[in-house]
């Protein structure tokens, strides 16, 4: 974690954010950037977002504080002529401005960037949108369920007697923050190699596509519309289907011991677990009946499938997760404890990473440990975790900033 | 023609399943020269991992590698004969970036750890992504995305409160982590090109998905409430969930967040005084009392009813419904691309637009080893008898 030089130093972004805004400013700011949120007098709406946690002197949300580590806040009202003229002045001095589609409409957005970028051609201007830009969609109300559902990816999740169902936090939106972050960076890369500035927008809904892998591939070649399966489902583009999640004795983990590729890694863990069941005495003829990862494995009949997976299955609920993770990791068998969140606050891989970093934010009278040690680089280590700014905490220091820009020029 | 972003830049490429792919891709799909190297011994197993042309298994046969390979060079080189390096040295001598997402370990077994790449190149740029990361105890545990995906709280917040987690589709940390891995290395490439000064990069793909689920992790460390999977209920909204309409698994998201949209909605389900009442019986109720009212309906024509009255709304896509979305049409996403054994097949674009650089999908994923003669001799300088002569050591292929 970074006490020293960072990759992004002297790189300055603004941020009008909302949560896909934040996380893309987040990033950016780990990397080394300063980042300088404008806010509405009072705080921007998502320091209101659910989870609300309690802080000193009320509440606060919980995705607010941890997408916005790092960051100073200044504000403004956007709306008015002073607000807009000291919108143009900071512009002048920055390299990325980014924003989203929840903090701002399209034409509010294209009125500042016409600010923006009449003052300072090499700006980047980076914005997320539910569908991206240029097209008669790109004003269609959206939401991240909504998104959810239109990348394609909520059709495919949940037990298939049920609805289906969306992943329980806000995908979709955090990952277009991620996404923008890379996105507007390879836009600066360009502008500091060409003087080029540009526009660069990201669409939720492609992002959520993109979190598919191959199934608009598996309808192009085979017709086969990939169906949601809960904890069993038809995986990779396989004709039978296959369980993923197995029940313990304490919990669930993930596992795919035979069917539907995986290579060598599969064929490994397989045999790792058939020796694992031959010292408990399992040794079930159907087992070993045919190569299970070999020639054929995308053909397997449903009835062999479900005959095998029962042994297997037996032997799974015999175990703790306790017991499985420390086989699986010792003889790497493909399996993985399905973790609560308390479970990833203790799992020690992360401890001997030391990928949970203390937040030490006495204004807000919080002392916790947030993930944020996200990425190791060599030369530039990022950002130790910094506390979010209190709303214009950093009001009166660019001001300064800004009038001196604007005598100098 | 406008070049892209990454015009001149060189990519030595050993990554391979899903996570490492997709973050390559976006380089070569903006211009990047990127040499993907594999062997026959060892080819990237997602070449193994249908949906296979004609249902067929076969090493150039499958969508699911084809799609994260676009306008990416193919070589193959057998990376267990001791003589590697004579082709791999000069190959790290090129390039301005290395990239990997092997097993921990693996790089440095070749003599290709960073160490060993800055010794060839002082540069360099080594982008190295693992599930686990490449230090703490479970560096070496295999695993895919979905393993990655159960041990980053992404299974937990998914599916019925009554039920196991439901696994969320795809191998999930496989499609979080390259968004991370890229500005990352974007953050490297652009302290090289203002210092000169080359670095290494390492990633673990579940440090990356966490991401996702760090408010719940904040949450639960200062209330003690651990966040729950909760099927498509959500905080704060008057009602908020997915709903039966006509035809084989046709499902409709409705959303309320407002009492405005709420009127709207009772007013265009043709049935408020039901809908208050089911309201007040609560959450359970007011689903099943939804769920009746549009199950005969045409989901498509609903969601455009809902959506001109400005109610958050969307059909569930199945995968077909992707290939036909009007607006995925309308924004170039998808990308038809000729191969020589699978035909032509429609690519997956980027997430992001470029006003003045667009991406462009150069050409459809290498057949295995399919630019070998051409990086050796094109790139790397060697002779048509010089590459024979590796061929017939076995060093190619």
């Amino acid at each position: 974690m970074s006490e020293g030089k960072t990759a992004l130093a002297g790189v300055r972004v603004i941020e009008i954010s909302s949560l896909s805004g934040a996380v893309c400013g987040r990033a950016l700011a780990d990397l080394g950037a300063q980042v300088i949120k404008l806010e509405p007098e009072g705080g921007e709406p998502a320091r209101r977002d659910f989870p609300l946690i309690p802080v000193e002197g009320g509440e606060e949300s919980a995705a607010w504080i941890v997408y916005n580590l790092g960051k100073a806040s200044v504000t403004v009202d956007l709306s008015s002529d002073d607000g807009r003229a000291a919108f143009e002045a900071l512009a002048k001095t920055a390299d990325i401005v980014v924003t989203d589609f929840q903090r701002m409409d399209i034409d509010e957005m294209d009125r500042l960037a016409a600010i923006a970028r009449a003052v300072n051609p090499a700006l980047v201007w980076c914005e997320i949108l539910p569908f991206g830009r240029g097209h008669a969609y790109d004003r269609v109300p959206a939401t991240d369920t909504t998104l959810q559902a239109l990348g394609g990816h909520l059709y495919q999740n949940g037990d298939v007697d049920r609805p289906p169902v969306r992943i329980g936090v806000p995908v979709g939106l955090i990952q277009a923050g991620a996404e923008a972050s890379n996105a507007a960076l390879m836009a600066y890369y360009h502008a500091l190699r060409t003087g080029e500035g540009q526009r660069v927008d990201v669409s939720v809904q492609e992002c959520v596509t993109w979190t598919l892998l191959n199934t608009t591939m598996a309808w192009q070649i085979l017709q086969l519309n990939e169906l949601r399966g809960g904890a069993i489902r038809k995986e990779r583009a396989n004709q039978f289907f296959t369980r993923l999640v197995w029940p313990c004795r304490d919990g669930y983990v993930v596992f795919g011991p035979v069917g539907g590729g995986g290579g060598s890694a599969r064929v490994k863990s397989y045999d790792a677990l058939l020796k694992w069941m031959a010292e408990d005495g399992i040794t079930a003829d159907i087992l070993t009946s045919r190569d299970w990862n070999g020639d054929g494995q995308f053909f397997i009949s449903q009835d062999d499938y479900d005959t095998v997976t029962e042994v297997i299955r037996k032997f799974i609920e015999t175990k703790t997760l306790e017991e499985l993770t420390t086989r699986a990791v010792a003889e790497r068998i493909l399996m993985a404890p399905i973790n609560g969140l308390g479970d990833i606050l203790v799992n020690p891989q992360h401890d001997a990473r030391d990928y949970f970093q203390v937040l030490h934010d006495p204004a807000r009278g919080l002392d916790v440990k947030l993930p944020t040690n996200w990425v190791r680089m060599s030369e530039t280590p990022i950002h130790a975790p910094r506390p979010a700014p209190a709303p214009g905490a950093q009001t009166a220091k660019y001001w300064q900033d800004i009038r001196k820009t604007e005598t100098a020029t | 023609m406008t070049k892209g972003i990454f015009d001149g830049l060189k990519v030595c490429d050993f990554m391979w399943a899903a996570a490492g792919p997709i973050t390559t891709k976006q380089l070569s799909d903006n211009g990047a020269t990127v040499v993907k190297v594999e062997s026959s011994k060892h080819p990237d197993s997602i070449r193994l991992g249908g949906p296979f042309i004609d249902n067929k298994p076969g090493i150039n046969r499958s969508g699911f590698f084809a799609d994260f390979h676009s306008s990416k060079l193919g070589m193959a080189v057998d990376m267990s004969h001791a003589d590697r390096l004579e082709i791999i040295r000069p190959l790290v001598e090129w390039a301005d970036v290395v990239t990997d997402s092997f097993r921990p370990g693996t790089m440095e077994k070749w003599g290709l750890g960073y160490e060993d790449l800055k010794q060839i190149n002082p540069r360099i740029i080594v982008l190295s992504s693992s599930l686990h990361g490449s230090t703490g105890p479970w560096a070496k545990h295999p695993g895919y995305g979905a393993q990655g995906a159960a041990l980053a709280g992404i299974q937990h917040m998914t599916g019925w409160p009554d039920r196991p987690p439901a696994t969320p589709k795809g191998a999930y940390s496989d499609s979080v982590s390259p968004r991370y891995a890229l500005s990352a290395l974007m953050a490297a490439l652009i302290h090289r090109e203002k210092t000169g000064e080359g670095q290494f990069v390492e990633l673990a793909q579940i440090e990356a998905t966490v991401q996702l689920v760090a408010p719940q992790l904040l949450d639960l460390q200062v209330t003690g409430r651990e966040a729950q999977r909760n099927g498509n209920r959500k905080d704060g909204a008057i009602q908020h969930g997915v709903y039966p309409c006509a035809g084989e698994e046709r499902w409709i998201v409705i959303e309320c967040e407002t009492e405005s949209h709420w009127c709207t909605l009772c007013d265009l389900l043709e049935d408020a005084a039901g809908l208050d009442a089911a309201r007040a019986a609560g959450q359970d109720a007011l689903d099943a009392a939804i769920a009746k009212l549009t199950a005969p309906q045409d989901a498509f024509e609903l969601w455009d009813r809902l959506r001109g009255a400005g109610i958050p709304a969307a059909v569930a896509y199945k995968g077909s419904d992707l290939l036909d979305d009007p607006i995925l049409e309308a924004r170039g996403h998808f990308w038809p691309l000729h191969h020589e054994e699978m035909g032509t097949l429609k690519y997956n674009g980027p997430a992001y637009r470029f006003e003045k650089t667009p991406t462009v999908l150069r050409t459809a994923s290498p057949r295995l080893g399919e630019h070998t003669e051409h990086v050796m001799t094109e790139i790397l300088g060697f002779s048509t008898a010089e590459v024979d002569r590796f061929r017939t050591r076995g060093l190619l292929g």
